[in-house]
């Protein structure tokens, strides 16, 4: 049996190689900047954003001014911060549709915690995102320890979570608790209501989520489950664990998200066609960012980017004074467009790559 | 050690030497419906690299899981430098001294060649959570020299490796946590000859250098021959066999082998025709 693989280099057992030469011979020496860049992970989707922002700067005339990088704003960094935790599980290659509806319910608990039991404000945000963090176990313990898909598991997670939702509401839009439509105290300015609010929470929410995920065991062992479950195990790594967890920390951002976007507004509206709006919008994110469906791989840059695409796609496509109609086929066709030059920038990556 | 007859079948028994530092005795297993393994009996010299011989099925990997900590015997007892040996799980069997390089070899494809020597005993900056690259990178380098094996760059994944490789970084992680005894399953499967004799290279290297014993499940009785001091025949659950290589011959292996076809074969055709 001849094995298939050709060996990138002399596999000789005799000839020990020495530290510094074979550190010439890392991936993606000798290449240059330009096809190193897009080597990374997230190269190209960096790229599609870029030729898109250039593309509606040079033909719409509102579009590079400050009035419409604040109107920017909420297209883009919720959907970055949701998207920071579906990484997590997308990287283990299971997926949380759960998301939407965590973002929806959330700050109905959060109203229900001040208005009924009349919970300190600062308090009922820890206590809804802590309840957040138990729903994701619920899902992860199911998923990891039960066998159940995830597909399937948070699936039923949204559906209680809707259901849940408007038997709580009445099915009735209520007020966002320590928010008013006039004024912007310290609490809401903090958490969603002032202007770069959100962009502040996503960009560190994203730096510290890259950080786990790149640096830490946390990430390193998120990868290996999502490489290789049954390895991992082997190895010694408590899979069940792993997933459980990421799953929390998925469950967390979106209840985050969804309390500053209700704080942002000041209202919760109980409309789960709108959060199903944003957990498909939050998988886009993740997957045009460069992480794999299949697990193994990931990035929490690479999703920002992809969420900040969207929106300035979003945004973009608005300012043109595009037909309302039109706006969602033309979303659907830069999304599969973005993926084709994503893949195709792949193959660039991996062929650069080699030995 | 002792050849007992149990109705007509031959089983090894219990067996001992002096310099033992693994004693399985009586172990059995069995997964819902199929008995594994019924009653297994192997012990292991320090310094000796033992051979695992046995049909598709007859328990050799489940004995290895059993060993490594994967799965817990039914019945039977362990025995690990002289104390009462029962894993808890694989880290645990580790930690006193037992590493198993598994036939999938647990690496992890997308992660680098240093990332999968550290996997599970990473270094870090404590007390910081953060990982060390810079000193697992030095230490794999000096880890593989030592070993003579030959890995272009630590910084690609694994999945660009070949095969040999590969199977190369498993033993390094292995020989790495500092275990004793190394199980390994099959760890010529699925290789060319080039590359199959780079390990059985490693494996003489180990031999001749380190005192760490091994166990090997193999199926080509030129690699047993080659590497190994004792063989152990595993059929139908039990050790059947059990010689050194030197008082035995391929053709003496060849012949038990042959008979276990035969019957049953002939125990296929009698459900067949009845």
């Amino acid at each position: 049996m001849e094995s298939s693989t050709s060996p990138p280099a002399s596999t000789g057992p005799s000839t020990p190689t020495t530290g510094p030469a074979s550190r010439r011979s890392r991936a993606g020496a000798g290449l240059s900047p330009l096809k190193r860049f897009l080597t990374l992970r997230e190269g190209s989707i960096v790229v599609v954003t870029i030729i898109t922002f250039v593309y509606f700067a040079a033909t719409t005339p509102h579009f590079l001014t400050g009035a419409n990088f604040k109107t920017l704003l909420p297209y883009f960094a919720p959907f970055a911060i949701i998207a920071a935790g579906q990484v997590f599980v997308m990287t283990l290659g299971e997926i949380d549709l759960s998301i939407g509806a965590m973002y929806l319910w959330t700050p109905f608990l959060f109203w229900k915690l001040v208005t009924s039991a009349h919970f300190p404000l600062v308090l009922a945000v820890i206590v809804s995102l802590i309840v957040a963090a138990l729903l994701g176990a619920v899902s992860g313990y199911l998923i990891a320890y039960i066998g159940i898909p995830s597909f399937v598991t948070t699936l039923g997670m949204l559906f209680v979570l809707d259901g849940v939702t408007l038997i709580v509401s009445h099915s009735e839009q209520v007020t966002t608790p320590g928010t008013s439509v006039t004024h912007v105290g310290t609490f809401a300015s903090i958490l969603g209501g002032g202007t770069y609010s959100e962009l502040i929470w996503a960009i560190g929410i994203v730096i510290v989520l890259q950080a786990l995920l790149s640096s830490t065991r946390w990430g390193l062992y998120t990868v290996a489950v999502g490489s290789n479950k049954i390895g991992s195990a082997e190895a010694g790594i408590h899979t069940k664990l792993v997933i459980v967890r990421n799953f929390m920390l998925c469950a967390t951002t979106a209840g985050f998200v969804g309390l500053l976007e209700a704080i942002r507004t000041s209202t919760a509206s109980p409309d789960p066609s709108g959060s199903n709006t944003v957990l498909l919008q939050a998988i886009a994110a993740v997957i045009i960012g460069g992480t794999l469906m299949t697990g193994g791989a990931g990035t929490v840059v690479g999703a920002l980017i992809g969420a900040l695409f969207l929106g300035i796609l979003n945004d973009g496509l608005v300012i043109k004074g595009v037909n309302a109609n039109y706006e969602d086929l033309y979303l659907g066709l830069a999304i599969l467009i973005a993926m084709l030059v994503n893949i195709y920038i792949a193959r660039v990556r991996k062929g650069a790559g080699r030995g | 050690m002792a050849e007992l007859e149990y109705g007509g079948e031959k089983i090894i028994g219990p067996g001992r030497a002096d310099d033992d530092v693994l004693r399985l005795e009586h172990i059995s297993k069995r997964f819902g419906a199929t008995q594994a393994l019924r009653d297994v009996n192997v012990h292991l010299r320090k310094g000796e690299v033992l051979a695992l011989l046995g049909d598709n099925g007859a328990g050799k990997s489940t004995l290895i899981k059993i060993l490594s900590g994967f799965h817990k015997p039914d019945g039977g007892t362990m025995w690990l430098k002289g104390g009462a040996y029962t894993p808890k799980n694989v880290d645990d069997a580790r930690r006193q001294g037992i590493d198993t390089v598994f036939q999938d070899l647990a690496l992890v494809d997308e992660l680098s060649v240093f990332h999968n020597l550290f996997l599970h005993r990473e270094r870090l900056y404590s007390p910081l959570p953060f990982l060390n690259n810079r000193v697992m990178r030095r230490e794999a380098r000096k880890r593989l020299d030592e070993i003579g094996i030959n890995i272009p760059s630590l910084d690609v994944p694994v999945a660009r490796l070949s095969g040999g490789q590969r199977q190369a970084i498993a033993v390094a992680r292995a020989i790495a946590s500092e275990s004793e005894i190394i199980l390994l399953d099959e760890p010529l499967a699925a290789m060319g000859a080039k590359e199959g004799a780079m390990i059985l290279d490693l494996i003489a290297r180990l031999k001749a250098e380190t005192s760490i014993s091994m166990i090997l499940i193999l199926h080509n009785y030129a690699h047993v021959f080659a590497s190994c001091d004792r063989v152990s025949l595993i059929q139908n659950g039990v050790v059947s066999f059990d010689r050194p290589t030197a008082e035995t011959s391929p053709d003496e292996l060849n012949e038990i082998v042959v008979e276990e076809y035969r019957r049953a074969r002939a125990a296929a055709q009698g459900q067949l025709t009845s």
